[in-house]
């Protein structure tokens, strides 16, 4: 039985943190506070250091999740968390192209860096800003994919996809 | 509306007048610096998204070992503290301090510039 820990990773707003919520069986520990900047036009609330789930999977392993703040101030806890990660997902907000470059940027460090199994997921693609066919040719040979993160089904696939390279 | 000028004299004061502090923030929950006196090389930027991140997990830890309200939290490091205190629901003050100074009379100190900075936060 393995704890395996997964990073949620990506841009403001992309949904790492719904993501979490929704698929972790224990109470989701949170670190949200009030948004003062640009991200109060966005949401009302932003992750300061973490958030923390958990998922039992089927054959017995555990994962734990930690979701990261978006922000570039607090790329430190990014790098803090990543660092003994197993695994990553970056999550991009498939309407904002910042976020598609952030995505990029954050999969060409793991790359370098980690070379720990990695998959993009994209959210919010009911409406891209992109046709998607141009978006996966922003990530030629990375595992991307799409996800609903309100939906518990759509998490676990993106999950078992990530899994299946470990 | 928040008077930085008046906030950024506040804080320059403390750091002039309390002898072994060397540096303090004061940083909106969300890790944004609202006025600070920080020693040279220190990232203004950095230094107030670490606080913000530092205090809420310092909180969400209180709240789950059931140590009550959160007073402040200290880094006792080699070469000195580092102490973040709640200033009001809309700040956090983050104080470093060298080795030597005298825990009680520095936490009581903190009190007073708190008390000094809260109504200007408002």
């Amino acid at each position: 039985m393995r704890i395996l820990r997964v990073v949620v990773t990506g841009n403001v707003g992309a949904g790492k943190t719904t993501f979490i919520r929704t698929i972790s069986d224990t109470d989701v520990i949170d670190t949200d506070k009030k948004a003062t900047d640009e991200t109060a036009k966005l949401k009302p609330k932003t992750t300061v250091a973490m958030d923390f789930g958990t998922l039992a999977l089927s054959n017995k392993d555990s994962l734990h999740l930690y979701g990261t703040p978006g922000q570039a101030r607090f790329e430190f806890m990014r790098d803090i968390l990543i660092e003994n990660a197993n695994a990553c997902v970056v999550l991009a907000n498939a309407t904002r192209k910042a976020d598609l470059l952030y995505a990029r940027a954050v999969v060409e460090l793991i790359d370098e860096q980690l070379q720990i199994p990695y998959i993009v997921g994209l959210t919010h693609t009911d409406s891209p800003s992109q046709e998607l066919s141009d978006i996966s040719a922003l990530f030629t040979k990375v595992p991307i994919t799409l996800v609903n993160v309100t939906d518990r089904i759509s998490i676990k696939t993106v999950l078992t996809k990530l899994l299946e390279q470990l | 509306m928040i008077n930085t000028s008046m906030l950024q004299d506040e804080i320059q004061n403390f750091v002039t007048g309390a002898s072994d502090v060397q540096g303090a923030a004061l940083v909106s929950p969300d890790g944004l610096a609202l006025a600070s006196v920080l020693p040279g090389p220190m990232d203004e930027e950095r230094t107030a998204a670490m606080s913000a991140s530092m205090l809420s997990l310092g909180e969400r830890i209180g709240r789950e070992l059931a140590r009550g309200s959160v007073e402040r939290i200290v880094v006792e490091g080699e070469k000195g503290y580092g102490v973040l205190v709640g200033c009001g629901s809309d700040a956090v003050l983050l104080v470093l301090a060298g080795a030597g100074v005298k825990q009680g009379i520095l936490f009581l100190e903190i009190k007073r510039i708190i008390s000094r900075l809260a109504p200007l936060i408002g």
